[in-house]
């Protein structure tokens, strides 16, 4: 099998015996885009939290690249080739563009131009607001900032939690464009949304997960085109209303 | 005019060492160590108690240095104390926050307050109430204006020293925030720890430099009120009522707002001990504290959180 992530029987929650990710289990293949989607308390952020060691795992495994990851604390993540970009506050405000950037690759023990240059030619918006504090920036340009910190790392996997939160359409455009870039540049990328259509759009596949374990794992394609499942699962996030229960 | 001046940014350059440790746990840490003091007062003891040792050994070292009140012995004493006063640091953090840190900021402070008494106390039993000083040679203050202009300037080689050494520290400090990778990530994790970590920076790293280098710092403004004023074992809890100020004054979590906001608490003890007396002097801090939060409720420097 060409796995960049399999989650088996995952069980984790914030508190003790307080459960959010209920045995779930997933296997990312290398090379796709996958994404996480299904309804607000599902435990989307959780589980992909859980695989980055942000919230406490009490049984299962996660193995990454055929390595258990499920003890490595989260600071060790990137070391092991996993980069999480978390949905709010995931830039350095008080730091400039810059900055943000070289603290990632001298983290990483990297030559600092080795490391940012390449990802300076692939947002070069980054390239001429690199003085700029991250606080400055706007929404869209942040999130390409979080990405941009990521790739840093020179991750397999890239985890992202809600790229599109707070943006236009128009910028998640811009977002989930680069994200493909990321894709094609060979990194495997794993998204959470809540913003349905525009993830379906993006992904080769997704799962939707409901009260913390998948319920269906299918590519993009089959849950566009699955009217029962855009009605139980995803509402009206396709675009199209559920239809109502004969009474 | 210009006395109470350089008289306030003395008292501020001490203050605001001290002030740049105490920001730091506040920002990083994330809990107001009211312990903090008691570590000035450890590191100026534990240079005297060096110096003594040294001085003993050979007794040159006792001989003071060109205008200077003391000698190379207390300088070499005041390296020992920074190593020690930051394993002291470390020690409190291992042995006392570093257990009790999932508790809460609430029963952190509160533990810091019971380090601090334990700490003072037990700077009383070892070295007793009575004032100390590194030297009992007597230094005469060097006029530098005469009393026409603005009330004439006299500093004594011990002052310029305290005032240039301080300078040199903030410097050095600034850049090693400012360009090192562990100053760096102690930035990062002060302004988010969560991404701090998820970016590979390891929190526990972070955690042992801040009290190390809040250690230093301590012991260095400790060694130089020892220097400028005297020792007494509760010189900590004295310092610690200017050193907060200093930190919301400045901005909790910015060094130049800890260094500002000491020399003007600093400049603020020295005019009120020329104008209301000095028993007024720690009010007169904190009447300036008060009138700078209402136009910067953040402090100088501060983010908003």
């Amino acid at each position: 099998m060409n796995l960049a992530l399999e989650i088996v029987d995952l069980q984790a929650g914030y508190e003790p015996g307080l459960l959010i990710v209920r045995g779930a289990s997933l296997q990312i293949q290398k090379g796709e885009i996958f994404a996480i989607l299904g309804p607000n308390g599902a435990g989307k952020s959780s589980l992909v939290k859980a695989v980055a060691g942000l919230v406490p795992i009490a049984s299962g495994r996660n193995i990454l690249d055929g390595r258990d990851i499920t003890k490595t604390p989260a600071h060790q993540m990137v070391f092991n080739g996993l980069a999480f970009v978390p949905q709010t506050e995931n830039v350095f405000v008080n730091l400039s563009v810059a900055e943000n950037l070289e603290l990632a690759a001298s983290v990483m023990k990297a030559n600092r131009r080795e490391r940012v240059d390449p990802v300076y030619a692939m947002f070069p918006d980054l390239h001429r607001q690199r003085g700029l504090p991250a606080g400055q920036l706007s929404g869209g340009q942040r999130q390409m900032l979080a990405v941009a910190r990521a790739l840093i790392a020179r991750p397999s996997l890239l985890i992202l939690d809600e790229p599109s939160a707070g943006l236009s359409p128009k910028l998640v455009d811009q977002v989930f464009s680069k994200l493909r870039e990321v894709r094609d540049s060979g990194v495997t990328v794993l998204l959470v949304e809540q913003n349905v259509k525009a993830a379906l759009a993006l992904a080769d596949r997704a799962a939707v997960l409901v009260e913390g374990k998948e319920r269906i794992v299918a590519t993009s394609a089959a849950l566009l085109a699955d009217e029962r499942i855009a009605a139980l699962y995803l509402g009206r996030h396709t675009g199209r209303q559920p239809r109502k229960e004969p009474s | 005019m210009l006395q109470i001046i350089a008289d306030g940014l003395i008292i501020g350059s001490v203050i605001s060492l001290g002030a740049i440790g105490l920001s730091m746990t506040l920002s990083i840490v994330r809990f107001s160590n009211f312990s903090h003091g008691e570590l000035l007062g450890w590191g100026a003891y534990l240079a005297l108690t060096a110096a003594t040792g040294l001085t003993s050994m050979n007794a040159g070292l006792a001989a003071p240095i060109g205008p200077f009140s003391f000698g190379w012995g207390l300088l070499a004493a005041g390296v020992v104390a920074c190593g020690l006063t930051a394993l002291l640091a470390l020690a409190l953090d291992t042995l006392l926050f570093k257990r009790l840190r999932k508790q809460g900021a609430i029963t952190l402070v509160i533990a810091s307050f019971g380090a601090a008494l334990a700490l003072r106390n037990l700077l009383l039993f070892w070295q007793g109430g009575v004032p100390q000083y590194y030297s009992q040679n007597l230094q005469i203050a060097i006029p530098l204006l005469p009393r026409s202009v603005w009330g004439g300037l006299r500093v004594t080689p011990d002052q310029l020293f305290v005032l240039t050494l301080t300078l040199v520290t903030v410097t050095g400090l600034h850049l090693f925030l400012r360009h090192s990778t562990l100053g760096r990530s102690m930035r990062a994790t002060a302004i988010n720890p969560g991404l701090a970590r998820v970016t590979g920076i390891d929190p526990e790293r972070v955690l042992r430099a801040t009290w190390l280098i809040g250690g230093v710092l301590a012991a260095v403004a400790g060694v130089f009120a020892g220097i400028t004023v005297q020792l007494r074992p509760t010189m900590g809890v004295e310092l610690l009522l200017p050193l907060f100020a200093a930190v919301i004054l400045g901005g909790i979590g910015s060094i130049w707002g800890a260094v500002l906001g000491g020399l003007i608490v600093g400049l603020a003890e020295s005019a009120s001990v020329s104008v209301v007396g000095a028993e007024y002097r720690a009010a007169a801090a904190f009447v300036v504290l008060i009138a700078i939060l209402m136009v910067r409720p953040n402090g100088l420097f501060g983010e908003k959180r």
